[in-house]
């Protein structure tokens, strides 16, 4: 339940955090490609403001729409979107590129740079002398036709392509001595047919000669240009969301409103709320009413609002003095159009500003809306940051997912992420070539791709922080340690074998790659491209064979090395030099000299390890010899020493015997002073120790050499425990102290020798029993360990414990005065019987307490018996 | 009264020792300190019991003990300071009724010397056959009819739950008897810290059955499994 709510808070804290980060970058982002040009992230005030006129796009638009009026008032030439006018007749395009204006046309000027390159390239093959006919291709150069711009373009470029492939021929000719003549006919035809494409087009163009003479290309006349304002009136006089009064040397000249004078008195009709004159000099804006500050200090910088005459460094000429123009904009614009069906169908005005107006609503609308969405985000990261324990609790879980996957896979991921992105920027800023990249990645890349990207780079950074050594999951990884795992575990000749199998099969396959690879290079292989691949192959294998024979190499060296070592340190211990490698490496030269040198070998190799492995085999040989008799020698003095204790205990009991003896026949003698009764009661009591204590030291002696006889047989450790009790149960109750028990009722059972274990647990109770403090309690419990039996016996020392003292000790008691009746073997006894019946002996001390634990393994586990019938 | 008991050993303190203890308990003491010598005597006097100690000049104690088994029939107990089990076993197989570790405890030697020559002497008849009411282990006789058991010969006072579980160990010599199982069939009520009972009461029997209850011979503890009725090897 806890858990589990646990991994609940953990989704959610993540969920919000990822949320707001998601919502808040996004929306940045977006709000960045919304924001209209020049105003500022932080210039709220500009960026949510909802009038479309205070829009930068606006004003440049009243820019253009004043300086076209004073053309028109003036009888300049440029007017946007007007068709151009030549010779009687419109033609040209929408923009004021289009059309002829003087000389320096731009196609003009790519026809004539053209037609002077392809003069040069007639030269080149007149100089070549073959083949003659291309010399009838000459023509006349220097004019221009007055064809379409269109036509002209068109055949330009199939007059280049011709020549492209004419010069590709003609380069043929180089080879030509080998041709036979059938090649020689058709390159020849092929000749030809280019010849004949190229006259053709070159007629063509002469054909239009006469029409397109540069002479004859002059500037507007006055007339023409009356037309085309006039045309330009017509065309938006219709769209009333802007009206206008241009008027010249005091005279109204074109208007679309009867109610706007252009005199400055700016009164305007009802629903247009900006007013823009221009008399002559400057201009006036009002806007609801109220005057607009236009110049500032007076000088027209860059970052200046209004681009419009009238600042100290923006003056107009002497003609526009007589001008005066009055523009009026509607406050909310509306759609005009105009069912002229007699020219088939209704047409829309311009329009331009209503456009504006929707574009900008459009757009404060999303912005709006992304900023909610910004603050939204904000939000949920504050929230993020106060639940951000549970969060990196998340980052740790998905990073530990991570550390699953295999860094290949990640790598290819991130890259194709990147790639992906990369390729995207590529397009876009090819396409929108001209801007600065800062404003590119703002304005082109989906909020949707910076928020990938950036949990792309945190997913990056997450795996980096948390997994420590992520390359270690990585399927190259894995398979390396899958081999070496694999030779890890193989005894070292079978690795070595395996490792010359692994050398022959290489050099097997690398010399049959070689051959076939030199075959493919040496024989009549046409192609250049795939032999040098080839050749780039066979060093890349040689390259890769080497290095593989030389990690094997490398890696039988070094087993070569530990080999000699081994070998050295083999004639070393059976010479008799015992010493730790330790001690050895500190010295650098061992008991015969064996010194090493910097490559590890050691300089008497011939002497330590012979030129095969036989004479070490020997070696080890002699050292088994001696190392068996070194075992049967302490096995026997072992023996020897129990026999010692054995033959002492008897020869000690003998005269036990008859101290105990005399001592019993004086205690039945009557009539004896109370004092000798006493000392004859001293003599009793000690005899009767020292036959203990022989008795003791004869069974540790024997358990310590393992010779102690033990009968194993199952039994209820529980049982045992509970019977032993019950015996020294009148020992117990005469005792200061109590016995707490907790012993379970069902069988515990064990393999032990029951009298032994008996044996430990009354030495432990009665030193349980002798060294507690009065009135504590003495706690025996068993409890089941797993696959252990754990029995333990705890009590409070009377005397303060030394810290560190081997109580088990021989001889080792609680106090060290020796005047109690104990042979001091207590626990040595109970330790080396446990030992002797297999199980473990441990104790403890923790300030007075005093405990020991002993161990056996369960052979069972308990399955409750059936009722005995009787 | 008045048996004749022959003690050797070569430790001439130790048999003076036992001769005091021994004439005290009113035996006639004859002694001997090495083998030959103990043979000797054996040849000429009439002896009822023998004490022998292994460890001895001229002829040790086994190789007298075996000499003597060749004629007589007498109880012959070992001493010997070797106390462990191999010793006693080997003791016993090679003829000797019983076997006394040094340093022993004065008392339980004169008990053992005392219940050999009862067994010998007056319950002579016993040791030819049993009637079928009676069962027989070592030193202890049991009549199931009348629901007595005698030690030596003489009838161990017993209380009615003691002879109740006597009765059963009695009739199952060397089967181990959990001490529930004893509670439920003894007391006839479901066992609860059966332990305890029981061994109060096994301990006071051994006190009253065994030569030397601190090291019982008959009635046995097995550790972490239950109690049994020792079955005595039978010497022939």
């Amino acid at each position: 339940m806890d858990t589990k709510w646990k991994n609940r808070k953990k989704g959610i804290s993540f969920l919000v955090f990822f949320l707001g980060i998601s919502l808040a970058l996004g929306n940045i982002a977006a709000i960045f490609r919304d924001r209209p040009s020049g105003v500022r992230i932080w210039q709220l005030q500009r960026l949510l403001q909802d009038d479309y006129q205070e829009s930068g796009r606006f004003r440049a638009y009243m820019t253009h729409r004043l300086e076209d009026f004073l053309i028109m008032a003036t009888g300049g030439e440029g007017l946007w979107g007007i068709w151009g006018y030549a010779d009687g007749t419109y033609y040209g395009g929408y923009d004021r590129d289009y059309y002829y204006s003087d000389y320096g046309d731009y196609y003009g000027d790519y026809y004539e740079e053209y037609w002077n390159g392809y003069t040069e390239f007639q030269e080149a093959v007149r100089e070549m002398g073959y083949p003659q006919e291309a010399e009838e291709d000459s023509a006349d150069s220097g004019s221009v036709s007055s064809m379409s711009v269109e036509e002209l373009a068109d055949y330009l470029e199939g007059l280049e392509k011709m020549q492209d492939d004419y010069l590709e021929l003609l380069d043929m000719i180089g080879d030509s001595e080998q041709w036979d003549s059938d090649q020689m006919e058709d390159f020849r035809y092929q000749l030809e047919d280019y010849r004949d494409g190229i006259e053709y087009y070159l007629g063509e163009l002469q054909s239009y000669r006469p029409e397109l003479d540069r002479e004859r290309m002059k500037p507007l006349t006055e007339e023409q240009k009356q037309i085309i304002a006039r045309k330009y009136h017509e065309r938006i006089q219709g769209d009333k969301n802007l009206l206008y009064t241009v008027a010249y040397d005091g005279k109204a000249l074109y208007s679309n409103s009867d109610f706007l004078p252009a005199d400055g008195s700016m009164a305007a009709p009802e629903g247009y709320d900006f007013v823009l004159y221009f008399d002559g000099e400057k201009v006036r804006i009002q806007k609801d009413g109220k005057e607009v500050d236009i110049y500032g200090d007076g000088y027209y910088r860059d970052d200046s609002d209004w681009y419009l005459p009238g600042y100290r460094n923006f003056q107009v000429d002497e003609t526009a003095k007589k001008a005066a123009v009055c523009i009026a904009v509607a406050k909310e614009p509306v759609l005009f159009s105009e069912g002229a069906y007699g020219n088939g169908g209704t047409k829309q005005y311009d329009n331009t500003l209503y456009w504006m107006d929707r574009n900008f609503r459009d757009r404060q609308r999303n912005l709006i809306r992304e900023f909610k969405g910004l603050a939204i985000g904000i939000v949920l990261l504050f929230a993020a940051f106060l639940c951000r324990k549970s969060r990196q609790e998340a980052a740790k879980s998905i990073a530990r997912f991570q550390a699953r996957i295999w860094m290949e896979c990640k790598l290819v991921v991130f890259l194709l992420f990147f790639y992906g992105i990369y390729l995207f920027l590529l397009v876009f800023l090819i396409d929108g070539s001209g801007y600065s990249l800062r404003e590119e990645m703002a304005d082109i890349v989906p909020p949707l791709l910076w928020v990938a990207l950036f949990w792309g780079i945190w997913l990056l950074w997450n795996d980096l922080r948390h997994n420590k050594k992520i390359w270690r999951r990585s399927l190259i990884a894995e398979l390396y340690r899958t081999f070496s795992a694999k030779s890890l575990n193989q005894p070292l000749a079978r690795k070595i074998a395996r490792r010359n199998r692994t050398v022959f099969l290489t050099s097997l396959v690398y010399g049959a790659l070689m051959t076939g690879e030199f075959l493919l290079i040496y024989s009549d292989w046409r192609d250049e491209g795939i032999r040098i691949a080839v050749l780039f192959l066979v060093i890349l294998e040689t390259v890769l064979f080497l290095t593989a024979l030389y990690l094997t190499g490398a890696k039988n060296m070094k087993a070569a090395r530990e080999v000699d070592v081994l070998s050295g340190r083999i004639a070393q211990i059976r010479n008799g030099d015992y010493r730790d490698r330790q001690a050895m490496d500190s010295t650098g030269v061992s008991a015969n000299n064996t010194a090493y040198n910097d490559a590890g070998w050691p300089r008497n190799v011939e002497e330590s390890a012979g030129q095969n492995l036989e004479p070490v085999m020997a070696q080890l040989e002699d050292i088994r010899h001696g190392m068996a008799k070194a075992v049967d020698e302490q096995m026997k003095s072992e023996r020897m020493k129990v026999e010692l204790i054995a033959n002492v205990s008897h020869d000690i009991k003998t005269p036990l015997t008859s101290i105990i003896s005399y001592v019993e026949i004086l205690k039945q003698e009557e009539g004896l002073p109370d004092y000798v009764k006493d000392y004859i009661r001293i003599l009793d009591e000690k005899s009767h120790r020292l036959k203990n204590m022989v008795q003791d030291v004869f069974a540790v002696s024997k358990a310590a050499s393992g010779e102690l006889p033990v009968q194993m047989e199952e039994l209820d450790f529980g049982k045992l425990l509970r019977q032993t009790l019950a015996d020294m149960e009148e020992q117990i109750a005469d005792s200061d102290v109590t016995f707490r028990t907790e012993i379970p009722e069902e069988p515990v059972m064990i393999m032990a020798d029951g009298e032994r274990l008996y044996r430990v647990f009354q030495n432990l109770f009665q030193n349980a029993i002798k060294y507690s403090l009065e009135g504590s309690r003495v706690y025996i419990t068993l409890r089941t360990d797993g696959q252990l039996a754990v029995a333990s016996v705890k009590n409070t020392s009377r005397q303060e414990l030394e810290k560190e003292k081997d109580f088990a000790e021989r001889f080792a008691r609680g106090d060290a005065s020796r005047t109690d009746g104990g042979s001091g073997l207590g626990l040595s006894i109970a330790q080396s019987f446990t030992e002797a019946c297999g199980g473990q002996f441990s104790w403890e001390t923790d300030a007075d307490l005093f405990v020991v634990k002993i161990a056996f393994r369960i052979l069972r586990p308990y399955i409750a018996p059936k009722e005995t019938a009787q | 009264m008045g048996e004749r008991v022959l003690v050797a050993d070569d430790d001439r303190e130790i048999v003076k020792a036992i001769d005091i203890l021994l004439r005290k308990e009113g035996y006639e003491v004859l002694k001997a300190y090495d083998g030959l010598q103990a043979l000797d005597i054996l040849s000429r006097e009439s002896v009822q019991l023998v004490l022998i100690d292994v460890m001895m000049p001229k002829l040790d104690g086994l190789s007298a003990l075996m000499r003597i088994r060749e004629k007589k029939n007498i109880p012959i107990i070992v001493l010997s300071a070797k106390s462990e089990e191999t010793d006693k076993v080997l003791g016993l197989s090679m003829g000797a009724d019983d076997y006394v570790a040094k340093p022993y405890n004065p008392r339980e030697l004169a008990a053992r010397v005392k219940s050999q020559l009862r067994r010998y002497t007056s319950l002579g008849d016993i040791h030819a056959g049993s009637r079928a009411s009676e069962i027989k282990n070592g030193r202890l006789l049991y009549n199931t009819e009348e629901r007595i058991l005698y030690a030596d010969g003489e009838p161990v006072r017993l209380t009615a739950t003691e002879t109740r579980i006597v009765d059963l160990f009695m009739r199952n010599p060397g089967r181990v008897f959990p001490a529930e199982e004893i509670y439920r069939r003894v007391w006839e009520e479901d066992a609860f810290a059966s332990e305890n009972t029981v061994m109060v009461h096994i301990r006071r029997i051994r006190e009253k059955l065994e030569l030397n209850p601190k090291e019982p011979e008959y009635i046995k503890v097995v550790w972490g499994i239950g109690y049994k009725m020792e079955k005595q090897e039978k010497r022939n």
